[in-house]
Order: C-alpha cells, then sequence, then structure tokens
C-alpha cells in the first residue's frame, strides 16, 4: 500500500497528475484528482482478454465478463447494476483482445459503493455463479453477436481480417466474440477454471479519478479489496510476436448479400508503445484520417470512385498492431481501380513522406482526441489503466499527447515505407451478391473457406 | 487455490452508505445577441479544453420544395465544400489543422452545424465556421459530388436493419403528405434532382443570422469571447423573415405489424411506436420516468424478461425523441421501443413484450422502481454534462424546440417531484397495446405465422 508517488505534473501532460498504490495482495491502485464536477471514475483492468482463450473456448473472455453482472455473494442477481443505476451512476464492461475492463462513473457521494460492489465480484463471484446465470447470458451473447456482426451488412469482415492477418494458432487469430459453435461448448466449469485462473488481485489494476479525496479512497480500497487473496495460478499469455512484416499479399473475396463493393485491408504494424506506432499513427491519419486526408481526396473528391474512404489503427500490445483500410465503392466501380489508386498513394507516401502542413494537421487531430479521451473522468480513467497494465506505467497516459507531437515527418515515412506496402496486408474484398446468383455465392463461400485453414 | 479459501479469507463488509451529495445543477448560459441578429448562448466550463459550438438555422425540413427531399441535407454538407476564402479542399485542410471537427446535418426543426476545437484554436475555427455560413460556394463540382455521394449511402442505409425500420415506421405512422412520412435524407429520386441551384435557392430563403442561434461552451477563462464572435460571425449578414408556420403532426396509430422480409435474416428488427406529446407538455416529466421504468436499461421492465430471463436480445429500448415543437408550445415525439431478437425468438419475444405492457397497465409501476428512476436520471446528470459538447448539444435542442434556456435544469426539479401514480398514467398512455405500429424487419417466412398469432394487428410483407 505504500509507494504513493508524488503528484507533480508533468511536462505535456496538461497539468494532470496520478499517484500510484500497490495493496499487500498485488492490486494496483491509481488515483487521479480533479474537482470540477462531483463525480468520481473507477475503471478496473483485470490483465485478461481473448488473447488467453484456448483452441475450442473463443469468447470465453467476453462471455464471463457477462457472468460478472450476474452477482456475487453480497449482491443479488442484477444487483449491481441495480445498485449503480439506482446511485445516479453508470457502469459498463467490456472485452478485448488484451484485457476486460469494468467501470462505474458514481456521483462523488456514492464512490464507496462503486468500490465495494467491484470488490465483492472479485473477491466471490463463484459464490452465486449457476447453471441459469450461464445458460441466460450464453444466449445473450449470441444475439449480441447477432446483432452486431451476423445480421448487418460487412458485420463479419474485422473477424475475418483479423483471422487473415494473424496466422492460426496464434493468440488474435480469434476475435474478442468468439465463434457461435465455441459460445455453445462453454460450459461453468469453464467459467470457473477462467476465474480462479485470471480473476485476482495482482492480475488487475484499480483507477479512480475525479472529485475524490485520495486518503479516504485509498482507505476504502485497503478496507474492500485488501483481503482478497492473490493468487499466481495465471500463465504467461501465448507469444503474439511476428515477423515485422507480411512478406506477402493475403486476400480472401467474399461473395455476400451486401449494398455496394468494398476494398478492405490490414497492413501489419509496430506494436502499440513504440515510437514507431505513434508514427504510424500519424502516417495512416495524414492518408486516411478526416476530410483531408490524401485517400479521401483522391477516391472520394477527384476520381469519386468512392462513397468513403478511410484508416484506423488497431493498436495492439502484445501483438503487431494492425492498420485498417475502408473503402466502400461508389456506383458500379469495380475494386481493381480502387486498389489501383491505393497502392499509387501509398507508394508516393512512401517515397516522399508528408507535408509539413500535413504533420501539422494530421498532429493536431490527434491532439484533439487525446483532449476528448482525457476531457472526462472515465476516459482518464481508462487511459491510466491501459498504460498501467499494457506497459507498466500509468503517468504514460498522461504525457501520450507529446509523444505523438514529438514524431518527425522522417520517422513517418519511414514507418509507411517499411510497413504500408502491399506485400504486407491482408486484403478482403466484398462483391455484392443477389438472390439470383446464390448458386455462384455458394461455389465461392467453399472457396474461401478452404483459404481460412 | 480453492473456491472456499478465497471466500473464507476475504473479509466481507456490509454495502456502504452514501455520503454527503454535492450540489450540482444543469449550467444556465448567458443569452444575447449580435448585431446581425445572430442569438448567442454561452456557457463557461472550467476544465472542458474542447469547446463545442452548435449553430442551429432555422431551415426545417418541411420548408424543402416539393419534390427536391434532402436538398437540406445536401445544403447543410455543402456549407463546408469551399467558402469565399478557401476550395472545398483548402476547407477542409485548414479546419482539420485546427485540430478541428464540423458537422452538419439537416432535421425536421431545421439544419444544425456541430463544430469542436481545442480552446487554443478556437478564433482561426470559428473564422471558418463563419465562411461556411456567410459565403459558402456551393459550386456544380462539388453539390454534384455530395448528390452522387448521398445516392450511394443510400443502398447501405436500405441494407442496415435499424435504418430500414425507421424509415418503414415513419411512412407507415404519418400521411403521404406529411414531410414526417418520408426520409429525412431524401431518396433516389428526390436527391437526384438536386443541384447547385436547388441548393443555393434553399440557402437563400432559409438561412439568415436573424433566425439563427450560435451555443459555444467550453472551457472560455481568458478568451474575449465578445471580441472574437464580433470578428467572426459578426460579419455575417442577412435580412429579417417571418417565422414559417409549423404543420401540425398527424399520425395513424392503428395496432397493425408491418414485416420487411429480409429471407435468411438470423435476426429480427423490432421498431414499435407511434406518436406522443413534446416537451412542452405537462406530462413530459412523468413520461420520462415511466418510460425508464418500461424500458430505460437492462433493469428495465422489458430487458428483465426479454434479455435477463429469456436471452431473446442482446438488449431492447424504450424512448421518446421530440420530431418537432412550435413556438406556440405544442409538438409531438416519437414514442418507440426498439432492439433486435433471433429469429427463431420473434413470436414468443413479442407476445412476452405485450405481457410487460398488460401487466403494467394493470398492475401499475411500484414506488421502488419510480424512486431507482427519479435517482438515476437526475444522478447521472453531472456524467452525462461532463462534456462542452453534450451540454451545448441540449442547449441547441432547446432553441430548436422553443423551450427556455432552464428548461434541463428545471426537469431535474420536476422529475424529482413527479410520482408514482403519474409515472405510470404516463407510460400506460403512451405506451397503449391496441395503439402501436410494429415493424419487424426479418424472414417473412419464418415470423409470419407466429407474429400473426399474437392478434397485435393486422399483419402486412413488405420487400425492398
Amino acid at each position: 500500500m505504500p509507494m504513493g508517488h508524488t503528484a507533480t505534473a508533468q511536462a505535456g501532460s496538461g497539468g494532470l497528475t496520478a499517484t500510484e498504490h500497490r495493496l499487500a495482495n498485488g492490486l494496483r491502485v491509481v488515483l487521479s484528482e480533479d474537482h470540477l464536477t462531483p463525480v468520481a471514475a473507477v475503471c478496473l483492468w483485470y490483465d485478461v482478454g481473448s488473447r488467453h482463450e484456448v483452441k475450442g473456448r473463443t469468447g470465453l473472455a467476453h462471455l464471463f465478463e457477462h457472468l460478472m453482472f450476474q452477482g456475487s455473494k453480497q449482491v443479488k442477481g442484477n444487483g449491481h447494476f441495480e445498485l449503480v443505476q439506482g446511485a445516479g451512476g453508470s457502469l459498463n464492461g467490456t472485452t478485448s483482445f488484451e484485457r476486460t475492463n469494468y467501470f462505474e462513473t458514481m456521483p462523488t457521494h456514492q464512490l464507496e459503493l462503486a468500490l465495494w460492489l467491484e470488490a465483492d465480484r472479485m473477491g466471490s463471484l463463484l459464490s452465486s455463479l449457476d447453471d441459469e446465470g450461464m445458460e441466460n447470458q450464453r444466449d445473450v451473447v449470441k444475439n449480441e453477436r447477432r446483432q452486431r456482426y451476423d445480421n448487418v451488412p460487412y458485420g463479419t469482415a474485422f473477424e475475418r481480417l483479423t483471422a487473415l492477418s494473424y496466422p492460426e494458432g496464434h493468440p488474435y487469430h480469434h476475435t474478442p466474440i468468439g465463434s457461435m459453435a465455441d459460445l455453445d461448448a462453454a460450459t461453468l466449469d469453464d467459467a470457473r477454471q477462467f476465474f480462479r485462473t485470471y480473476y485476482a488481485p495482482n492480475n488487475a489494476v484499480l483507477s479512480v479519478v475525479g472529485d475524490i479525496d485520495p486518503e479516504q479512497t485509498l482507505a476504502w480500497v485497503e478496507k474492500y479489496f485488501g483481503s482478497i487473496p492473490g493468487h499466481d495460478g495465471k500463465q504467461p499469455p501465448r507469444d503474439g510476436s511476428l515477423p515485422d512484416t507480411i512478406g506477402g499479399q493475403l486476400r480472401e473475396e467474399i461473395h455476400e448479400d451486401v449494398p455496394a463493393r468494398a476494398l478492405m485491408a490490414a497492413y501489419r504494424l509496430p506494436q502499440d508503445g513504440t515510437r514507431e506506432a505513434d508514427a504510424a499513427d500519424l502516417a495512416l491519419t495524414v492518408l486516411g484520417g478526416g476530410e483531408s486526408s490524401r485517400l479521401h481526396n483522391r477516391l472520394v473528391r477527384h476520381d469519386r470512385t468512392a462513397v468513403a474512404a478511410g484508416f484506423g489503427l488497431l493498436r495492439l500490445a502484445g501483438a503487431p498492431s494492425l492498420g485498417w483500410l475502408d473503402v466502400k465503392t461508389s456506383g458500379g466501380v469495380e475494386v481493381p481501380q480502387i486498389e489501383a489508386a491505393v497502392d499509387e498513394e501509398l507508394a508516393r507516401f512512401a517515397a516522399d513522406g508528408p507535408t509539413a502542413e500535413e504533420m501539422e494537421r494530421a498532429q493536431a487531430q490527434l491532439e484533439r482526441e487525446w483532449l476528448d479521451r482525457l476531457g472526462t473522468v472515465a476516459g482518464r480513467a481508462d487511459e491510466l489503466c491501459r498504460y498501467a497494465v499494457l506497459f507498466g506505467d500509468p503517468q504514460l497516459a498522461l504525457t501520450a499527447v507529446q509523444r505523438v507531437l514529438d514524431v518527425t515527418a522522417d520517422e513517418v515515412r519511414e514507418v509507411a515505407a517499411a510497413r504500408l506496402r502491399p506485400d504486407n496486408r491482408a486484403v478482403l474484398v466484398y462483391e455484392p451478391t443477389t438472390a439470383d446468383d446464390e448458386d455462384a455465392a455458394d461455389e465461392i463461400t467453399d472457396e474461401h473457406e478452404g483459404a481460412d485453414k | 487455490m480453492t473456491d472456499a479459501a478465497v471466500t473464507m479469507s476475504m473479509e466481507f463488509h456490509p454495502q456502504p452508505t452514501a455520503g454527503e451529495a454535492r450540489p450540482w445543477a444543469f449550467p444556465a448560459p448567458e443569452r444575447g445577441a449580435l448585431p446581425n441578429g445572430l442569438t448567442v448562448l454561452r456557457c463557461h466550463r472550467p476544465g472542458q479544453q474542447v469547446v463545442a459550438v452548435e449553430i442551429s438555422l432555422a431551415a426545417p425540413l418541411e420548408a424543402e420544395p416539393e419534390g427536391l427531399d434532402g436538398v437540406a441535407t445536401i445544403m447543410a454538407r455543402a456549407l463546408s465544400e469551399g467558402t469565399d476564402k478557401h476550395s472545398a479542399e483548402e476547407f477542409a485542410a485548414e479546419l482539420e489543422r485546427c485540430g478541428a471537427t464540423l458537422d452538419a446535418h439537416a432535421d425536421h426543426p431545421g439544419v444544425r452545424v456541430s463544430l469542436e476545437v481545442p480552446v487554443s484554436r478556437l478564433r482561426k475555427a470559428l473564422g471558418l465556421l463563419a465562411d461556411a455560413l456567410r459565403a459558402p460556394l456551393f459550386s456544380d463540382s462539388e453539390v454534384g459530388r455530395l448528390v452522387t455521394n448521398r445516392l450511394d449511402e443510400i443502398p447501405h442505409e436500405q441494407a442496415n436493419p435499424a435504418r430500414r425500420a425507421a424509415k418503414q415506421l415513419s411512412k407507415e405512422l404519418f400521411p403521404a403528405t406529411s414531410r414526417m412520412s418520408r426520409p429525412r435524407q431524401g431518396t433516389e429520386e428526390t436527391v437526384g434532382r438536386i443541384d447547385a441551384k436547388g441548393v443555393r435557392a434553399f440557402y437563400d430563403a432559409h438561412v439568415r443570422p436573424a433566425t439563427a442561434t450560435a451555443v459555444i461552451v467550453g472551457d472560455l477563462t481568458g478568451v474575449d469571447v465578445d471580441a472574437l464572435l464580433a470578428e467572426t460571425l459578426g460579419d455575417w449578414t442577412g435580412d429579417t423573415s417571418e417565422p414559417r408556420p409549423v404543420p401540425p403532426v398527424t399520425a395513424d396509430d392503428t395496432g397493425r405489424v408491418v414485416i420487411v422480409d429480409r429471407p435468411g435474416a438470423v435476426q429480427t428488427q423490432l421498431l414499435i411506436g407511434r406518436v406522443g406529446p413534446d416537451r412542452h407538455d405537462r406530462v413530459w416529466p412523468a413520461q420520462v420516468l415511466g418510460t425508464y421504468c418500461l424500458g430505460g436499461t437492462l433493469t428495465s421492465r422489458l430487458d428483465r424478461v426479454l434479455r435477463e430471463e429469456k436471452g431473446y436480445t442482446y438488449g431492447v429500448r424504450a424512448f421518446a425523441q421530440v420530431l418537432r415543437s412550435d413556438p406556440n408550445g405544442t409538438g409531438a415525439s416519437m414514442l418507440a421501443i426498439s432492439g433486435s431478437v433471433d429469429t427463431e425468438s420473434t413470436g414468443p419475444a413479442l407476445d412476452d413484450l405485450w405481457k410487460v405492457l398488460r401487466t403494467l397497465a394493470a398492475e401499475g409501476l411500484t414506488d421502488a422502481e419510480r424512486e431507482t428512476a427519479v435517482q438515476n436520471l437526475v444522478g447521472v446528470a453531472p456524467l452525462k454534462y461532463e462534456t462542452a459538447a453534450s451540454v451545448a448539444d441540449t442547449l441547441a435542442d432547446q432553441v430548436e424546440q422553443h423551450l427556455p434556456d432552464d428548461f434541463q435544469a428545471r426537469l431535474y426539479e420536476r422529475l424529482a417531484e413527479t410520482g408514482t401514480v403519474e409515472s405510470t398514467a404516463a407510460v400506460v398512455s403512451a405506451f397503449p397495446g391496441d395503439r402501436l405500429v410494429t415493424v419487424l424487419v426479418g424472414d417473412a417466412s419464418v415470423i409470419r405465422e407466429p407474429v400473426e398469432a399474437l392478434n397485435i394487428g393486422e399483419v402486412k410483407v413488405v420487400t425492398g
């Protein structure tokens, strides 16, 4: 519990500060004071995500996250939701490749309740985990999958591109939602084992941000979490490292009932936490972020071949990040025409790099995104946990903007030249079908299932 | 380590009680006007480094010329596609150089333009926004591109189950002569007719500072707002105009079901709605409470059964969305229940949904439910309004709906004063089981029969 840092603002932190503490059971605690609004955010990151799942049990981390809202020893049924909302708070949980997070934003005077609730489920979830809750949440999650992925056009693109980008057996080969078959196969014992392995104070970081009294908050944390025993059941995740580049283009063509042709691609990029990742972020912003980007200007404004064109960055700390290209074609435009234009723009950028004005624009955009993230207590709490869990130092959250602003145009060009190449990407092409050519669709389906294996 | 060991060694404490609440109130804006007639609402929010500016233009959808549905949308988008100082491309570049975002959209009450920018670059971004309002280029080439782009978007919306359901519900509820019956952003037929001349005519007729309002919210420490406004939005000139009469809203909520056929769909998108009162109505606070109890969250009545007991859905919500209000204090909102359920569960889910409505009508809400709803809706206000953008958005909504500037602040007091009986009456009258239009986007071959068996109204199947 000692080891309290002094709360002195660092350069480039926008005046924000955070202190770090550790309980005897290994729980790391990060506190950040801000009294502008009478609210406090509680955020708890468990260092477990879909990358820790094993073959045949994809989706378990996320299904388990749902079970965390089904009650614990002192909290009946939906009590986590009922108590927080009844106290004027909001709450949720999310699961990604690398972590599972749970968060409550409370009016200041209800902060203690949120800490009590999180401690109760961290220490005693198994006492109320039962078949009824498991069966119910299995159905809810399957409907979540249908709603977000299976019943919307292009809904499975993310899953397909991820599977192409990370080879079979790689911890990031599958996405957090998991497959229907694996969701069906998960058992109550799997869930119990998952909890015993990953849900321990020494595998978590708790941040509390906002209108708080740090001493009082720390005393509450000690009171509620301090007696939860730590344990070392967790195995490190499987190694996610891969060569810097793919060394060839991976490709899949989907014939599906979608409204327009689409070209999507994932480029293999540097891992999060590196200066190269920030440089890649800037490169993708110049090329495909917003309405003044090169791809938007080329495809949407000049060529008028696309209805929308953009790049996004999926930052990952335990495996290469992904640079996400998404282009929906206009009218009857064919994909090869789009692809040639994209390749031309990327090649030109790799040769010349960004202009000074493009650098300024991209940095200004990313700076505003950071101000948005850090502008709410919940956003700040989440970022502090992220840097603590993935990089071991929550203070890095407060200086992240400065690191983006420090990157030079040369570094941006270098990462683009090295990584944004046709032989370093997985490509997904969508060709629309109509009811009339279902036979053809079946044929192609077989083909790409073959390609998947 | 065994579970027993974990459980035994953890020390449990009783549930803590709340501390003393710190007061919070929805911010009161300062209201003023520029010499050009532009109304200005400003609001200082300490710590909010990203400033939000909302411009509300009195250019409602029903003002679109006949056959040109979508011209308000194209005009809104074209505002940022070049001005007398910058080409379209330069404008986008200059804006992003400020780290700003600028969005514009057209809806029933009018056109809204939303700017967000770090306060350090507010001056420059506000200048660009003023250019866009004062001297948009509306070139043939850019308008033509926006029209094509809009035409390309329509099939994507058509394919999205939630968007498709919303479009069908509007068509069902409102008479064909009402603008509200038709897609906000136009159809392929009407958008195809839009050109630069039409956009310019709509702008000339409906965009002027005298009928517009600017809302500016954020950490304005050290910012000379008056000087800033004078040299930016103050340069915008225009004549005055008579306020347009607001046409009354009529709707047919005869209980019936429309299935939009999607062969092979794995889920059915539900949208069940009718038309009800707007925020001017005295019943509004009670309706807010009752609607929350019915379907505001995962622990509300609908999700307690459909999600947490039956697992039919990832979530179903009930809500009221204001369509349009007039200055005399009348108006209408869309009252609706929406969500999606797996195809096989469509019949049973709707059956349960109607049972929830009937039970609510027969037995009413409990005091505990009403109390939780008040605690949540009032309690979450400080977090809901933490950012400048959320405050600016609500202030601009109030302006558009002709509500007083303290409406939201007063609403929290009124919610706390509203009892269980009133809340029950409001929600039961908002969602009567026999006056709801049900739109289902799903596989008709599977869901039609079970839905017909429910007797919730005549069932019709449409395609497209």
